[in-house]
């Protein structure tokens, strides 16, 4: 690529890696530090002027330095003269927190939008965001790839039996991306519910019908006679009220993506756990019921998200789906795999979960991936790496949101 | 003396609804003259002094729609070099909402564009019903209040379905399925989803339903019923599967095309719809049409923000 410079941040260095051996170039010279009082620093190691400039940075578990950096980044190579600055963001930051929850949210994404435009960004790669109307925040043009296509043909080379199988949303948010899937791989999809105000039910419809059994339980039920799904282990998803009421309840309180209409207090900056703290004190004392809308008795199942942070819905979805519903196994497939906390340990726990099922576009540190027998990690850089070959160019880059490379 | 008292302005879409929200807070309208040139454009008058006042413009995306949006955005303008304090755009119906993403290659973000037009125009506040996308909000650099119909929905069906209990929610597109479960969370029923399939390329969409309605009313619940297409499959669906009775509960009727023949000659029982667009005509024509009235909610959060107050009450209660 002539008169083009890609720098990469410090979060994902492996992925800018993969990225520059695909398009046969060197990651461009830059120093970046911390001064001792925390600032960060940036110095460019080459000319950029008149140059077009790619900066790779993604989102990582330092969030805010890391977007902080590519400010300052964007802002120096603004400000050295180049004569156009894209920043490829695998995961973007803030990108759940896109609309106003129902009383006061700050619509965090946009304002990240905002810094980025008043840093001097001309031009945004990014992939799988997680409301594609956020492209819409910006005034500059914003490329948003999907990883569908190479979900897909993950699915199609390594399950051989995925044709007879269900994709399940587990959420009613996720439905629509999960429709997608399912018609690109032209199987079915079913949909799993969980509410946390209604009371439980018995169960009114008949279970022998063959194309809409609704299958429902609560979860309180779907533990009780369990046992890998454990109390004693200080299981973070879990909570036991307290004999207040003789019948205990157990709630299970999810890591339900924070759109899903769900005031979001675990922000709090609790000094035991400053990244996410578990709260939730308003779901602790209702029951749940997760209902799922579908059929998948002796089918290969796979839960499809755009991300998964903690693993708790997940894997309360994929117990349902195993131990209520006969499914024969259960991959959880999302794009951005954040697994904060213990995430990945409890889903090798999970005896339900057969494989979890992540790209590269979120760094997973390397000593977590060697823990993990579950984790499947598909490389996205081909796709990113011919978006930046494309947008240097100028050339179309439809041809991406259709295919796998 | 100002008196920083509640002018409201309304446009041609939607006169009736104006009016309504204007006997609820118990103001008149204010007078203004929106008349079109012979040339086709419009023109705008504003016949009251609204300098140092808190003006309120209701005007709904419907019917001529850039027509109406256009009035709009002058009425703003107008109000705005008139020196009024605070303007404040009541959109029962966002225009170009659907248009809220890049979904196709080179697809143009309209909705994006409304909000710049109408930020530059010199609105300083927004207040709109049920938006397609609620990523909209984050579209304007000025505070946006979406205000909910699904407190109003959940009245009706409580009050004018006979056996709602044996009901069953239903989402007529995988799209619409969080808003179905959480109408049907906030009833206690069960819920189900229609998805139309494309399993072979070039084979005419199949529509296929997840879940059992079988002996049950469904209540379909969407947030727009356009041409009705839709709907009307959807209701063959729900009956061949064994519903009993089909309601359709719309937030916004838009009710375009031939939508009110597609809607007599299917099997819906009813199709119910807020009054965010003018239809009293279309009732006429069609006795399935029923109306929810959104003015006390609407008429609620502008007294709300004229006053300062939260309304986030209105969020999960409708106002008589």
């Amino acid at each position: 690529m002539r008169r083009a410079k890609v720098f990469s941040g410090t979060s994902h260095p492996e992925l800018t890696e993969h990225i520059c051996e695909r398009l046969g170039i060197t990651p461009a010279p830059v120093a970046l530090k911390k001064f001792s009082n925390q600032e960060t620093s940036v110095k460019i190691g080459c000319s950029v002027r008149n140059e077009d400039v790619f900066i790779i940075q993604s989102g990582s578990r330092n969030i805010n330095d890391h977007l902080m950096e590519l400010l300052i980044m964007i802002s120096a190579c603004k400000g050295a003269s180049a004569s156009r600055i894209t920043a490829v963001m695998p995961y973007f930051p803030y990108s759940k927190q896109s609309k106003k929850k129902k009383y006061r949210g700050a619509i965090t994404a946009k304002m990240v939008a905002n810094l980025l435009s008043v840093a001097g960004v001309d031009h945004i790669i990014t992939m799988d965001l997680h409301a594609s109307q956020m492209q819409g925040f910006f005034n500059k043009p914003v490329d948003n790839l999907y990883a569908e296509p190479s979900i897909a043909k993950w699915i199609q080379d390594s399950v051989p039996e995925y044709s007879t199988g269900v994709v399940v949303s587990k959420n009613a948010g996720g439905a629509k991306r999960v429709t997608s899937l399912a018609d690109r791989l032209k199987i079915d999809f079913a949909l799993i519910h969980t509410d946390r105000t209604r009371v439980t039910r018995s169960n009114s419809t008949a279970p022998g019908t063959p194309v809409t059994p609704v299958n429902e339980v609560s979860a309180q039920e779907s533990i009780s006679d369990e046992k890998p799904i454990s109390n004693e282990d200080n299981n973070s998803y879990f909570y036991t009220s307290n004999a207040t009421d003789n019948n205990i309840t157990i709630s299970v309180v999810n890591d339900k993506k924070y759109d899903d209409e769900e005031d979001f207090s675990s922000f709090s900056t609790s000094n035991s756990d400053p990244f996410f703290s578990e709260e939730n004190d308003l779901n602790l004392n209702c029951s749940n019921t997760i209902t799922l809308v579908g059929d998948v008795a002796g089918k290969v199942t796979f839960i499809v998200d755009d991300m998964i942070d903690k693993a708790g819905s997940f894997i309360a979805a994929a117990d349902h789906l195993m131990k209520r519903c006969n499914a024969k196994r259960v991959y959880v497939i999302s794009t951005h795999g954040i697994l904060s906390n213990d995430s990945l340990i409890e889903i090798e726990k999970c005896k339900s979960i057969h494989k979890l099922v992540v790209t590269n576009t979120f760094p997973i540190p390397l000593e977590n991936r060697n823990q993990s027998t579950k984790l499947e990690i598909i490389d996205v850089s081909a796709t990113l790496a011919e978006a930046i070959r494309r947008t240097h160019n100028g050339e179309s880059i439809s041809y991406l949101f259709y295919t796998a490379l | 003396m100002s008196t920083n008292s509640i002018k409201i302005f309304a446009g041609n879409s939607h006169l009736g609804l104006a009016q309504l929200v204007a006997s609820k807070i118990g103001v008149d309208l204010s007078k203004v003259v929106v008349l079109k040139y012979s040339n086709q454009e419009t023109s705008v008058t504003i016949g009251e002094s609204v300098r140092d006042e808190d003006v309120f413009i209701i005007q709904s995306g419907c019917g001529e729609i850039n027509d109406n949006l256009m009035e709009l955005l002058i009425m703003i303008n107008a109000c705005k070099t008139a020196s009024a304090r605070r303007i404040t755009a009541v959109i029962p119906c966002f225009p170009y909402a659907r248009q809220d993403k890049k979904d196709k290659s080179r697809a143009p973000i309209t909705a994006k564009l409304v909000a710049n037009m109408l930020t530059v125009s010199g609105a300083n506040h927004v207040i709109t019903v049920d938006l397609h996308a609620s990523q909209i909000q984050g579209f304007f650099n000025v505070p946006v209040d979406n205000l909910y119909c699904e407190p109003s929905m959940l009245k009706y069906i409580k009050t004018e379905i006979p056996d709602w209990k044996n009901a069953m929610i239903v989402s007529p597109d995988a799209g619409g399925a969080k808003r179905a479960t959480s109408i049907a969370d906030r009833l206690n029923l069960d819920f189900a989803l229609i998805h139309k399939e494309r399993k072979v390329a070039n084979e005419v969409s199949r529509m296929v339903l997840v879940g059992d309605v079988n002996g049950k009313i469904a209540i379909l619940v969407d947030d727009m019923a356009d041409t009705c297409g839709t709907l009307k499959k959807a209701a063959e669906t729900l009956k061949d599967n064994g519903a009993v009775k089909v309601y359709a509960i719309v937030a916004h009727g838009i009710l375009s095309g031939k939508a009110i023949d597609v809607i007599n000659e299917s099997f819906l029982e009813k199709l119910v719809v807020t009054n965010t667009i003018p239809h009293e005509d279309k009732k006429s024509v069609c006795p399935k049409l029923d109306t929810i009235d959104v003015s006390p909610t609407l008429a609620e959060a502008i007294r709300r923000t004229h006053n300062g107050e939260s309304v986030s009450f209105l969020f999960s209660h409708a106002p008589e």
